[in-house]
Order: structure tokens, then C-alpha cells, then sequence
């Protein structure tokens, strides 16, 4: 039972990766990363039914609050890039080149 | 044991004047020199909270705090001051920066100071859940930071690439603790170690790959080798005071939680010694090569500050379990501390209004306008660079030393031929200083205050470069 659980935690993990890598537009991009966060977060959860203790159970909580915190930075980043470009792409910003 | 609190006085101090600067910031009429003076007097007060061991006894070199959740040693306790001493100085020099660039307001010290404490608590953490906060409340902060300045688009596009990355490491890092917690059903660093030191690590794959994915998170903040390509753009795109504090607090708490994990058990060091060293010797001529190619100079600052790291990863590599050489990273990461805060404080006053002043060239003849602060720049040059007598050559002298005592003569020469290389760059902004008419005044804002810091900074590096440490 617990494989089902992890199988699905790491296939939603590889589609976040993916979606970052592909994917141009920002909100697809923040929504892949939020998509990352959970795949750890249903990890957890299943995990602390396995180790039958609360750990991962405070976990996921946690991450939860860490995860808004860090969408409500990105939507204030995406309205400034709206506001410098009037797109929401990533590609559009290629004037510093590392 | 006596109350757990009295340990954390320093991060307490921090925390509520963080706290205090954020509700303060809704009060339009105070200016932003009274909230720069007033996280000054917080960062002094933490720092000399932080300087007394209270508590600490000759018996205890490490105490374990709220449940082994957080430690309290000598390593702990300068690796905060060294932040804190960052913070401190940052907040003097974002002051006449902020006079030439109007964009300063209250919250810039309040976040500062927030990501000083969630750094301190950084650097004590010995549990995953509390390194993820810490790590996250410090990121946080730094994000919004580095995009401080709303109307520039270059600051815009640092923050997007910056928070792109960094939440896709965070997500790394968060799998990395559910695998760790999988494999053990705890996620204290003591379980970590005593599992580590029964089993071996390789025997316990998910414990492998879970702390290989934290490890990973960690090197892309502190810019190893093949997380390195965002720096020199976020540095770059970032207003001066923060990329220096970025450059120099982030590393100190990052390496000081590295250097936790890689000591958690000796097994973990052996098991990834190949890889360690083959990272070390790229991050240090990867940002080496960088750092030859940019006529910017903070981006030359940025791509110095990958190399800064591979000294640091050798040391982290040369030290041992049972005899912990954490005395030589901490000077290491003071000195550096020290001459990059310098040289951004310089950079503070002199780049003029919005950054306007960035190559080279544009420092030409800076020594016949302003004989002091290129002295001042010089001295700062010469310490990153490696050159006596000065805290810098001390540092990387240490390093190599112990690197060499440890057995791993290949990268204490590869250290010596990357500082070689590294007088390029660093001796081409003393030429265009020294060696060149000047062709503009260097006008400033009148503010003393980050003058005063590259002052204080400076006889920083020369009196440290006479301390000694214990190899």
C-alpha cells in the first residue's frame, strides 16, 4: 500500500521537474514547483503512517505554510514582471546574460 | 541544564527588532536614517549578547537545546556573530546608498534583520524541519531584497531568476527530508549520525539519496560548481548593500549548516570524497574563468565569490570528524566577510546615482580624486586576492595548510595555482585605479556612514590578518 502512495509522491515530483524545466510561462512554472512541494508533502504523510509517528504528519504542515509564503512572493513577482513587460513569460527577460 | 532560552538571547534580540522595524514601517514619518540607526543598535546589541558565553561552560563545548532540535557551540556562536556583524555593516552602508538611489524605505531593514535571525537559527539547527525553516524564512527575505528596487528591470529579472530557482531547489531540498524521514522515521541530525555510523550510508539508499538532494539544495545557495550559472545575473541585478550581504551572510549560515551535515558521520565524507573533490576543483576554475571574462565589476564580485567557495569546499573536504577544523572555515569566511563587505560598502558611496558607475573603466583614476577610498578598495583587493598582509592570505594560508596536513596535497596546489589566477582580476581594477588619469569626480552623496564602514572594514582585515588560529 505504502508503494502506491510513494510511486505517486515521485511520479507528481518528475512532473513538477518537468514542468519547470519546459515550461515558459511563470504561473505554469510556480504551479510545477508548488506540484514538487506536495509530491514531498503526500511523501510525508504516508511516511508517518508507515513509521506510525506525528513527524511527518508536522511536516507537511509546515511545508504547507512555507509553500504559501513563497506563492504569495511569486504572484508579487509575476504583477512586476507584468508590469515591466506586459507578458507573463520567462523568455521575455534576457538582459542579464551570466 | 538552566533555562534553553538563555542560549538564544542573540536570535531573540534579532527576532524582535525584526518584528519591531515591521510594525514601526507603518508610521510614515520616520525616516529611513532612524531605521538604518535603529538596526545598527540591534545588530550591536546581538552581537555583543552573542559575544559573552553565557552559560557556556569549558565542560560543554556543545549544548543541546529544546530536545536536540538546536545546538549551541563556539562554532555556532562566531558563525552568528559573523552574520550578525554582516547585517550590521550592510545596514550602515545601505544608508548612503539609498541618498543617491531613492528607492530606500523602513521594511528594507526589517527584512534584513529577518534574514539575519532565520541565518543565526541557520547556523544552530540540527534537525531538518528547523534547517528547511530557517533556510526558507532566510530565502524569503533575500528575494524580496534583491528585487527592492520595483521601477529597474534589471532587479526585476535577478528576482525572477533567483526565486525560480531557488523554490525548485527548495523542493529538492523538501524531498530530500521526506526520503530521509522514509528511511528513518526521524529527522534529527543525532538519529542521522548514530544510523550512518551503525550501517554505513551506502547501505541505506534512501538516507543516501535523501541527504545527496540536501546536499545538493545547499550547494545551489552557496553557488558549488554546477549550481553556479544564477549567481553573477541575481548579483548583478540586485541593489549593491544586498548583493554584498547575499555574498556574505547567506555563505556564512549555508557552509555553517554544510559543514554540520558533512560532520554528521565520517562515512558520509568517505563515501563522497570523489565527487566532493571533483566539485571543488570545477567551482574554483569555473568561477575563476568567469571571473577573467566580465567587465562588470560586481559581476566580477559574484563570479570571485564561486571561487571564494571552492576554498571553503576544500576545507570543508580537509576537515575531519574527530578533529574538526572549524576554527579555519570560520576565519576563512570572516576574512572574507570582511573584504567583500568592504569593497560593496565602497561600491555603496562611489556607483553614484542608480548604479551609474559599474566597470572597470569607470573606476579610472580613482586614486588621484579619492586617495582614500581607493587605498581602502586596495586593501580590500589585495585580501581576496590573497596578498600579506592581510586577513585573506591568512585564510587561504590556513586552508591549504590543513588541506595539506589532511592528505590532499592535489587540492592544496589547485588552490594555490586558482589564487594565482585570481590576481587578474583583482590587480586589473587596482591598475585602472592607480595607473590611469582621472576622467570624472566621483561625487557622492555626503553621507559618512558607509565611508566610515569601508574605514572600519578595513582595519578589520589588517587586525585580523593578526589573529592566530589553532590548525
Amino acid at each position: 500500500m505504502i508503494h502506491d502512495y510513494l510511486s505517486l509522491s515521485i511520479l507528481l515530483f518528475c512532473l513538477g521537474i518537468l514542468g519547470v524545466i519546459s515550461r515558459r510561462n511563470v504561473f505554469t512554472v510556480f504551479m510545477s514547483v508548488e506540484l514538487m512541494l506536495n509530491a514531498a508533502n503526500l511523501a510525508f504523510i504516508a511516511l508517518a503512517r508507515l513509521h506510525e509517528n506525528m513527524d511527518g504528519h508536522v511536516l507537511a504542515l509546515l511545508v504547507m505554510a512555507v509553500a504559501a509564503a513563497e506563492a504569495a512572493l511569486a504572484l508579487a513577482v509575476v504583477i512586476l514582471l507584468h508590469k515591466h513587460t506586459g507578458k507573463v513569460d520567462t523568455n521575455v527577460f534576457s538582459l542579464l546574460k551570466g | 541544564m538552566n533555562c534553553d532560552i538563555v542560549y538564544l538571547l542573540p536570535l531573540f534580540t534579532v527576532t524582535i527588532g525584526a518584528i519591531l522595524l515591521m510594525l514601526l514601517s507603518a508610521f510614515e514619518s520616520i525616516r529611513i536614517e532612524v531605521a538604518s540607526a535603529l538596526s545598527v543598535g540591534i545588530f550591536a546589541v546581538a552581537f555583543i549578547v552573542q559575544l559573552v558565553p553565557i552559560g557556556l561552560n569549558d565542560v560543554l563545548p556543545f549544548v543541546s537545546l529544546f530536545n536536540g532540535m538546536l545546538a549551541v557551540n563556539d562554532f555556532t556562536r562566531i558563525a552568528s556573530m559573523i552574520i550578525i556583524a554582516c547585517g550590521l555593516f550592510t545596514a550602515m552602508s545601505a544608508i548612503s546608498y539609498f541618498r543617491q538611489n531613492n528607492f530606500g524605505s523602513l521594511e528594507f531593514f526589517s527584512l534584513m534583520t529577518f534574514a539575519v535571525s532565520g541565518m543565526m537559527l541557520l547556523t544552530m539547527a540540527q534537525e531538518l524541519i528547523t534547517v528547511f525553516i530557517a533556510l526558507e524564512t532566510a530565502s524569503l527575505s533575500i528575494y524580496a531584497l534583491v528585487g527592492y528596487n520595483r521601477r529597474n528591470i534589471l532587479s526585476s529579472e535577478a528576482v525572477l531568476k533567483y526565486l525560480i530557482l531557488g523554490a525548485f531547489a527548495g523542493g529538492f531540498f523538501t524531498m530530500g527530508i521526506a526520503l530521509v524521514y522514509g528511511a528513518l522515521g526521524d529527522t534529527g541530525f543525532a538519529a542521522i549520525a548514530a544510523t550512518i555510523s551503525r550501517d554505513g550510508l551506502l547501505q541505506n539508499p534512501a538516507l543516501a539519496g535523501g541527504l545527496l538532494f540536501i546536499l545538493f539544495a545547499l550547494f545551489f545557495k552557496v553557488t558549488v560548481f554546477p549550481f553556479h550559472s544564477w549567481v553573477v545575473d541575481v548579483y548583478d541585478g540586485a541593489p549593491i548593500p544586498v548583493t554584498g550581504f547575499m555574498a556574505t551572510a547567506l555563505k556564512t549560515a549555508i557552509i555553517a549548516v554544510l559543514a554540520n551535515v558533512l560532520l554528521l558521520a565520517a562515512d558520509i565524507r568517505e563515501s563522497w570524497l570523489d565527487m566532493l573533490f571533483y566539485l571543488t576543483v570545477f567551482t574554483l576554475f569555473a568561477g575563476n574563468l568567469i571571473a577573467i571574462g566580465q567587465n562588470s565589476l560586481k559581476r566580477m564580485l559574484a563570479a570571485s565569490g564561486i571561487v571564494h567557495t571552492g576554498y571553503l569546499l576544500i576545507a570543508l573536504i580537509a576537515v575531519s570528524g574527530d578533529q574538526f577544523s572549524g576554527s579555519v572555515i570560520l576565519y576563512y569566511l570572516a576574512a572574507y566577510a570582511a573584504s567583500t563587505l568592504g569593497i560593496f560598502a565602497s561600491l555603496s558611496y562611489l556607483s553614484g546615482t542608480d548604479e551609474k558607475r559599474k566597470e572597470f573603466n569607470d573606476f579610472r583614476g580613482l586614486a588621484k580624486v579619492r586617495p582614500y577610498s581607493a587605498a581602502a578598495i586596495t586593501i580590500f583587493l589585495l585580501s581576496m586576492a590573497g596578498i600579506p598582509p592581510t586577513a585573506g592570505f591568512m585564510g587561504k594560508l590556513y586552508i591549504i595548510v590543513t588541506a595539506y596536513q589532511s592528505g590532499q596535497v592535489v587540492l592544496a596546489v589547485l588552490g594555490i595555482i586558482s589564487s594565482i589566477l585570481s590576481m587578474w582580476y583583482y590587480l586589473r581594477l587596482i591598475i585602472a585605479m592607480y595607473f590611469h588619469e582621472a576622467d570624472d569626480l566621483f561625487e557622492t552623496s555626503g553621507s559618512r556612514s558607509a565611508p566610515v564602514c569601508a574605514f572600519i572594514l578595513a582595519i578589520c582585515v589588517l587586525a585580523l590578518s593578526l589573529y592566530p588560529v589553532a590548525i
